[in-house]
């Protein structure tokens, strides 16, 4: 089991998309909010059962935030760079 | 604690996860008041250290648990009065009262009105989810009428408190609606509701989908997110007529009030030092 | 310090004045709202804060949030306002909140006769308010006594954070009498103790090696939380039967075993006393001048006043009974104190004086009482 604060880093290209994985809880608001549908529900689960959301497109994060904004439990956050 | 999140900063992040149901909007509004207190202590117009919450009881109130801030999580509907003796005796502090709608505009009816009369200088964030949340899902004051709730099980027979209309009759420097469906809009309001002097009120539509939710038939978190989004109206500027709070026309968000009068605490300090000057 | 001819309303305020109030929330209600009128003119003189709130609830929540900004806190109210409050009150007593709650009695229940006066809320003042917790009452008989049980209120508060109710009634309240008055620096001020840890080690509710955990306040750079759940040494909300038991056991032992240093009484003709006449407040008017007449037809009377009614301390009211054949609990209710007393004094012989009369009991009467048992 990871840690508490064990993030899934992604470059975009442009940007990184990190998951905290232990705080998600599976709602799917990023999923669903996310303009260009990078993100899905994972097929991985945390120590509590839930299955973490995942970048799936990353390639087509514009960068938005929406996810990071909409998400209840400060388990996602966009940082520029790695392009 | 251990960073991960840019709002881990201002997080008791050994609390986390939060103990809210997944998908519920008040951890959405949390984050909303984190950046716009970022944004504020960033360019230097509020200092960390006079930043303090206050919260009552239920859901929403329990937004006081994650803050690293001075933070009170005090008793049902009186975090207002409890906010506004700390900022009586320490004016320097920006008191942040969080609250759900029963806490703020069913039990504590009457803190809200005194103190929005008052215009004292608190910045009131009353979560609105439409239910009673943590006690079951329960009818509240902000119940659309006709709605399924637990205790309304025919539907609610009441109708629903716009406080907007209120607070913005009652005097309030600032009155705002705003929506967990509208992040960067709610960010801007609380921004601008706490660099306001006088009384800053902010009503935010919240999701419930575990008890609001289920009882009408939006169980899924985003089923109940995307149902409210669609309900939603924003409008710039639009005039307190216009505050339509209703399930089938639609709930107006934007800013409905926004004056700069006197907040009750300089009045207060005016008042008090005649004394000194005076009878000495 | 000077002299002055004041009620004992009068006398709270500038009691409270000298023992460093700086915000008092009140809302009106009789027989009080002459202590609120005297600090509404006179505190802001000296720099404090009064403030009339909605109602009593607000008023006690407000002082509570002004005690965790550092000021000394204070309101004032009699029967139905106290109803009101002790939803906040056990608020405060979980929080460890200093706060001085001037309960002034009336007739009641209800309305009753909201202009005279009655004792019948003695055990509300701390057995009120949920929780099963006990919280300080003192209570005095004269005007002089008010001014200083109400500094002695404020440093209990301060010292044991905790709320500290000082118990008078409607005949205290409007009864003049010559009260020496101090000015602030002129009495021993017992402020809060402070943490000496730098923030980031801070624990709200950790009392170390005593009972009592300093307190740091809003606007400190502390973090603090005040939590009305229970919680454990950070103030986190904990729900286990461990962490309940250690703030229960601590919250009731603090106050408990402080009862030694909180006990306060008056007596009169002690000596070779063998019927003791025991009561508080103003009641405590008419059995001395009771003791005095059976003093005079041969009784060996005497006439105790406690100014501390809770905690109880049962040792040392044991003490100071100790050889009385009979002790006589005269008060103005059904007979409410006396269960307290009782229960202390097993084995002695102790007798209920209950007499209901709006003002005090008349000596004679309480006289007339004690002599059937005699």
């Amino acid at each position: 089991m990871g840690s508490a604060t064990a993030v899934l880093r992604v470059p975009t290209g442009k940007y990184f998309i990190n998951v905290v994985k232990e705080r998600c809880k599976e709602c799917g608001l990023c999923v669903f909010v996310c303009p260009t549908k990078v993100l899905d529900k994972g097929s991985e689960r945390n120590s509590r059962g839930y299955r973490f959301a995942v970048p799936v497109r990353p390639e087509k994060c514009i960068g938005c935030r929406m996810c990071e904004y909409s998400c209840p439990d400060f388990a996602i956050f966009i940082e520029v760079g790695g392009g | 604690m251990a960073v991960a999140h840019p709002l881990d900063r201002y997080l008791r992040t050994d609390r986390l996860p939060t103990m809210w149901c997944p998908g519920c909007g008040l951890g959405i509004l949390l984050g909303c008041i984190l950046r716009a207190l970022d944004r504020r202590i960033r360019e230097g117009s509020l200092r960390r250290e006079n930043v303090g919450f206050a919260g009552g009881i239920g859901c929403s109130a329990r937004m006081t648990l994650y803050p690293y801030f001075d933070s009170a999580h005090v008793i049902h509907g009186r975090a207002i009065p409890f906010a506004l003796g700390v900022k009586i005796v320490k004016p320097e502090m920006k008191m942040i009262v969080v609250g759900g709608d029963g806490d703020i505009a069913a039990i504590g009816g009457n803190h809200i009105l005194h103190a929005i009369r008052r215009n004292a200088d608190l910045v009131v964030i009353m979560a609105n989810n439409m239910i009673y949340g943590m006690t079951g899902g329960q009818q509240a004051p902000t119940t659309p009428r006709g709605l399924y709730t637990t205790t309304t099980p025919y539907g609610n027979p009441e109708r629903e408190i716009n406080i907007v209309k209120l607070a913005a009759a009652l005097g309030a420097n600032y009155v705002a609606r705003g929506s967990v469906t509208h992040t960067p809009l709610l960010e801007q309001m609380i921004y601008k509701a706490l660099g306001k002097r006088g009384l800053a009120f902010v009503e935010v539509l919240s999701t419930c989908p575990e008890l609001f939710g289920r009882h009408i038939g939006f169980r899924s978190p985003v089923d109940l997110y995307s149902e409210l989004r669609k309900r939603v109206v924003v409008k710039t500027r639009p005039s307190v007529e216009e505050s339509d709070y209703s399930w089938e026309r639609g709930f107006v968000i934007g800013e409905f009030v926004d004056r700069d009068e006197p907040g009750f605490i300089e009045v207060l300090q005016e008042y008090t030092s005649r004394a000194r000057g005076g009878a000495g | 310090m000077r002299v002055d001819y004041v009620t004992g309303n009068t006398a709270i305020a500038l009691g409270s004045i000298a023992a460093g109030l700086r915000f008092y929330a009140g809302y009106p209600i009789t027989p009080t709202s002459d202590i609120f009128e005297f600090l509404a003119r006179e505190l802001p003189k000296r720099g404090g804060y009064v403030v009339q709130f909605e109602d009593e609830i607000a008023s006690i929540n407000a002082a509570i949030g002004a005690s965790w900004a550092c000021a000394k806190s204070m309101t004032a109210t009699s029967g139905p306002g106290f109803s009101l409050m002790v939803e906040a009150l056990s608020l405060a007593v979980i929080t460890e909140t200093p706060v001085v709650v001037v309960y002034v009695m009336r007739t009641g229940p209800s309305t009753g006769v909201p202009t005279r006066s009655g004792q019948y809320d003695v055990l509300q003042a701390t057995y009120g308010f949920h929780g099963g917790l006990v919280v300080p009452v003192l209570a005095p008989a004269t005007p002089q006594e008010a001014f200083d049980l109400t500094v002695r209120a404020f440093n209990v508060s301060e010292k044991l954070r905790t709320p500290v109710v000082l118990l008078s009634d409607a005949t205290i309240a409007h009864t003049y009498g010559r009260v020496v008055v101090r000015e602030p620096g002129e009495v021993e001020v017992v402020e809060r103790a402070k943490p000496s840890v730098p923030p980031e080690k801070y624990r709200p509710y950790d009392p170390g090696e005593g009972l009592v955990p300093p307190m740091a306040c809003f606007g400190e750079g502390y973090n603090v939380l005040v939590e009305s759940l229970t919680h454990d040494e950070r103030g986190y909300y904990a729900p286990r039967s461990d962490v309940q038991r250690r703030l229960m056991w601590r919250l009731y032992r603090k106050i408990v075993e402080s009862a030694p240093e909180l006990f306060d009484y008056g007596a009169a003709y002690l000596d070779g006393c063998d019927v003791a006449l025991v009561s508080y407040g103003s009641t405590s008017l008419s059995t001395l001048v009771a003791a005095k007449i059976l003093r005079s037809e041969g009784y060996r009377a005497c006439s105790i006043r406690l100014r501390t009614l809770f905690p109880v301390y049962e040792e040392g009211i044991r003490r100071l009974l100790n050889g009385v054949g009979k002790v006589f609990v005269v008060e103005n209710n059904v007979g409410l104190y006396y269960r307290e007393l009782r229960g202390v004094l097993r084995g002695s012989e102790v007798v209920s004086v209950p007499i209901i009369d709006l003002d005090l009991p008349q000596p004679r009467e309480v006289v007339e009482v004690v002599k059937q048992w005699l």
